[in-house]
């Protein structure tokens, strides 16, 4: 057994455990974000250095592939952009940061095993690492009773869902006789007792749906990613929300390939209602937040049409997507959390007047919102482009179709800060100043954005060889 | 190299202006007119060299970009890409120096004319769909800033529709580029290729005209797609205005050249009549709406409506006089309608030159000229500005004259050519659109009537233009003036390519 295989995990619980250390002892905010950061990035740069492999370990509980691994590398991302830029803001709001980072240190070791098993135990083991970190991350605002009824309402969603969820493994189980997601598969291929094979689908749909927040299964996204302190609302909508795919895709790709027509048919309805809905709602919104919530809603929507197509072609492309998304998102919360600590309303309002205040960072917050509507030459653009194309390419014109309309209903809104920010005149002039931790978050984030805009070809050549099994 | 440097100087010079002190305003001007100024050195430069007897592409580039998903960074120019070089290389200058006394944040404004100046560039230069959907979308955002920040009273609500109506035309735009992909079948996005090579058939080619009809005809603007531009033209800044009328509005038209109607003859002739038909309503309508305007710059931006309503009969016309010449067996009647075709074309490109010089200067002097001295553009509260300020005014008559198909200047020989060019296909059409130039020439000479005869109001004493407005002046009328004389200055240099799509049409 190498245990080199699961060094990032380690290294990042090592991170995790330290930090716990750290603040038994008292450390400041200083020591426990940088801490945080370099080991993150140790823990980043030895996944990096996994590409390539492919072998199951410990009797196939954890697999290392390169989907695997290209997960993690998102979800140690998200974390080590969340060391940088969210310190302030705990501060401020008196939320305990070194227990705000260890809970999301833990979180993102779930969200790590949930992408890197064949196992449904592991894969249900690290989501509920990942949601039960989660739950807290949400209600760490004490002050706030938003915070604390989004916490109560992500809890009893969550804990719903995971019963949905493990009800549908449950029966997979009964069907198989394994928790092996190919001894499922071979089941299934079967054809016996191809209806309960359709429930178990339908259960395990519509408890990854919750996950990600695919509407019909929305409901508590808005308000936890809203009353929850915005960097763990960040953290949420990019790494939870990827980690929930990545299981997703694995289920349903190796495990429930004999269901496809199930799947990919309830998919397409499911992604082509989410972006409608999540787009049209976040047009009337104005608080920032929840707007971005709308916004993490419709987005899910825009990946799910990968799921639906269900080709290697579609699921390269989703991973496209889902970097550049990560990256988009992270940045523009950081412009979030670093407005709320100069003006804590966080209305979109708020934005009034800022290319006056910190041009550099309105201009940046500008690429990352025109990457979101989906315009070139951004990240946003291609992924979106070749999402599409991937539909087409298997006759899904129709999907395809509602996208590119989605796109244009996204723009009312995702412009309304950036008039904001350049038509509007501030109520007080004076210049803001941006911390390096925000500044470096911002760069990092808007850099990839534009290469991932401009020279995509790398990252998709890549993707290509990311793949699952065999798929068409 | 040549055409990478000419789009990208312009982008480099704004990255670079954003290191520049903000309060120096007077640097930021200056840097803009340089950085403009390289773009227009770079432009003329090429006129040795290009070689107007080829009909194909010239100064090409290509280099791997995306070869995973088949796009290329394919880069050339031929005979009706060239003209629209140079107008906007002209413009661009031109429009720079108009905003010299721009009053507030001026880093900025200049930034996003060079940021623009290379979004225009790329679009004419572009030989990828996907390269120039870049191009066409990096249009946007600058111009919504144009608009948005140092435009007019109602500046906001012009910029988010110009956005809007332009970005649904582009995502229908999109939906067309991946079907035309996809159906073509050669796993590459390069514009020459697909329109050489793929054999598409007349259903799709349908669907796919439609999908980039509307694209193109909202930034034509084609009735009854135009209402963005009464809205948009008059609300931005001067600058902006010259831009938009002498430029983004042929980026539309070029479209139909470059991409709809090589790749897809076999739709251009199955909507020719409804091209013809949208063409002359723009027209009629477009003057029509200008008569009927107090706002000076308002009317304006509708004749700009109507100038363009040329441009889509010419092309309509290119599409309707081969469908009649396949028919015949007479060679001399056909040569006949195929020399009609092509002249039809050549004068709608000559209409997109001409009107690249003319509305700016209109723009220029309306929104400038005279709206600073007057503060007002509302017609009846002008009046007697020939002996006020007889140098302006005299240049806005000329403007007028041109504008309006004086002959002997450049406005006259397009749309001839164009009327001429028709009639054999479309002759009700070519009437009313005759009938057209009447409304044309009637509401020109009333807006000069009331705006520069008569007495005005007695205490009124302005300065007449002065040298930096002259220098923005000058250069248009000398060279509308030129072109009315001398035509072929351009026609030759768009006759071959004009050859090769009239080929491309009567292949379907």
């Amino acid at each position: 057994m190498d245990y080199s295989l699961l060094l990032p995990e380690l290294i990042l619980t090592g991170v995790g455990l330290l930090l716990i250390l750290a603040d038994a002892f008292g450390a400041d905010r200083r020591t426990v974000t940088l801490a945080g950061f370099v080991g993150t990035a140790c823990a980043l740069v030895a996944a990096f250095t996994l590409f390539g492999h492919s072998q199951d370990i410990w009797r196939g509980m954890i697999r290392v592939d390169d989907f695997a691994v290209f997960f993690k590398i998102v979800f140690l991302s998200v974390l080590a952009l969340l060391f940088l830029f969210s310190g302030e803001y705990l501060e401020k709001r008196r939320v305990k940061f070194a227990e705000f980072f260890i809970l999301a240190t833990f979180a993102t070791l779930g969200a790590m095993v949930m992408a890197a098993s064949h196992n449904l135990i592991t894969i249900y083991l690290g989501l509920e690492l990942l949601t039960i970190s989660s739950y807290v991350l949400t209600g760490m605002l004490k002050g706030d009773p938003r915070s604390s009824e989004a916490s109560l309402k992500f809890f009893l969603v969550g804990a719903l869902t995971s019963g949905i969820i493990l009800y549908g493994l449950s029966l997979l189980y009964g069907l198989s006789g394994s928790t092996d997601l190919r001894a499922i598969a071979d089941a299934l291929r079967t054809g016996q007792n191809a209806a309960l094979a359709t429930a178990a689908t339908v259960f395990v749909l519509a408890g990854f749906g919750f996950k990600v927040a695919a509407v019909p299964f929305h409901m508590w996204a808005p308000d936890a990613y809203e009353g929850a302190p915005t960097p763990a609302a960040a953290f949420m909508i990019t790494a939870s929300e990827a980690a929930g795919f990545a299981a997703l895709l694995r289920i349903l790709v190796i495990g429930l390939g004999a269901a496809a027509d199930v799947w990919q048919a309830a998919i397409a309805v499911i992604a082509a209602v989410t972006m409608t809905y999540g787009n049209i709602s976040a047009i009337t919104q104005t608080r920032t937040k929840r707007m971005l919530a709308y916004s993490a809603i419709a987005q899910a929507g825009y990946v799910l049409v990968g799921a639906a197509v269900a080709t290697s072609a579609s699921i390269s492309a989703m991973l496209f997507y889902l970097v550049a998304y990560a990256f988009m998102t992270v940045g523009a919360f950081a412009v979030v959390v670093w407005l709320g600590n100069h003006i804590p309303g966080e209305e979109i309002e708020d934005f009034k007047g800022l290319a006056q205040r910190a041009p550099g960072l309105a201009l940046a917050m500008t690429v990352l919102l025109v990457s979101l509507v989906g315009i070139p030459p951004t990240a946003g653009f291609f992924g979106k482009f070749i999402l599409f194309r991937s539909a087409v390419a298997e006759g899904l014109t129709w999907l395809a179709l509602v996208m590119v309309l989605n796109s244009v209903i996204s723009v009312p809104y995702y412009y309304r800060l950036i008039r904001n920010m350049y038509l509007g005149e501030a109520s007080e002039p004076s210049r803001l100043s941006v911390r390096p931790g925000t500044k470096v978050v911002l760069g990092v984030s808007v850099a990839v954005t534009l290469v991932l805009g401009i020279l995509p070809e790398p990252l998709v050549r890549f993707l290509t060889t990311v793949q699952l099994l065999p798929l068409p | 190299m040549t055409l990478t440097l000419l789009v990208f100087i312009p982008l480099l010079g704004a990255a670079i202006q954003a290191f520049f002190p903000r309060e120096n305003a007077d640097l930021h001007r200056k840097w803009g007119l340089a950085v403009s100024l390289i773009g227009l050195v770079i432009v003329l430069g090429m006129w040795g060299p290009f070689d107007s007897g080829l009909a194909g592409v010239q100064f090409e580039e290509q280099a791997a970009w995306i070869p995973s998903v088949g796009a290329s960074y394919h880069l050339g120019i031929d005979g009706i890409s060239y003209p629209m070089l140079l107008i906007t290389a002209i413009v661009s200058v031109l429009a720079v120096l108009a905003s010299w006394n721009i009053s507030h944040r001026q880093k900025e404004f200049f930034a996003w004319m060079l940021v623009l100046q290379t979004a225009v560039y790329g679009v004419f230069v572009a030989l990828d769909y996907l390269l120039f959907f870049f191009f066409w979308e990096l249009m946007l955002i600058p111009m919504y800033f144009l608009i948005g920040i140092w435009g007019g009273p109602r500046r906001e609500y012009a910029a988010i529709k110009f956005l809007i109506y332009t970005l649904v035309g582009s995502a229908v735009m999109v939906v067309g580029i991946l079907a035309t992909y996809f159906k073509a079948g050669l796993g590459t996005f390069d514009i020459i290729r697909i329109a050489e090579e793929a054999n598409l058939d007349p259903n799709f080619q349908f669907w796919a005209f439609l999908a980039f009809f509307i694209g193109f005809a909202v930034k034509v603007p084609v009735w009854p797609f135009h209402t963005w531009l009464p809205d948009a033209h008059v609300e931005a800044p001067t600058g902006g205005s010259m831009i938009l009328a002498g430029i983004l509005l042929k980026t539309g038209a070029y479209g139909f050249f470059r991409i709809v109607f090589p790749t897809f003859p076999a739709g251009a002739d199955a909507f020719k009549w409804l091209l013809a038909l949208l063409a002359v309503i723009s027209i009629i309508y477009g003057a029509l709406a200008a008569m009927a305007q107090r706002d000076l710059k308002r009317m304006v931006a509708y004749s700009s409506v109507s100038h363009m309503g040329f441009v889509m009969l010419g092309l309509a016309a290119a599409a309707g006089t081969v469908a009649g010449a396949r028919g015949l067996v007479d060679s001399g009647s056909v040569a006949h309608l195929v020399a009609s075709g092509s002249l039809a074309l050549s004068g709608a490109l000559f209409v997109m030159v001409s009107h690249g010089l003319i509305s700016p200067l209109l723009f220029f002097l309306v929104g400038s000229v005279f709206y600073d001295r007057t503060h007002t553009r509302m017609m009846d509260e002008m009046g007697g500005y020939y002996t006020k300020i007889p140098v302006a005014a005299t240049i806005l008559a000329f403007a007028a004259f041109a504008n309006l198909g004086l002959p002997g200047l450049s406005g006259f020989v397009g749309e001839f050519f164009t009327l001429v060019g028709s009639f054999p296909a479309f002759r009700v059409d070519v009437i009313i659109a005759a009938v057209g130039l009447v409304i044309t020439a009637a509401y020109h000479l009333w807006m000069l009537h009331r705006v520069l005869m008569g007495e005005g109001k007695p205490d009124e004493r302005y300065p007449d233009i002065n040298g930096r407005e002259l220098a923005v002046g000058i250069p248009l009328v000398a060279l509308i003036a030129v072109l009315g004389i001398y035509p072929s200055l351009v026609t030759s240099l768009f006759n071959p390519a004009v050859g090769h799509l009239m080929t491309k049409l009567g292949g379907i």
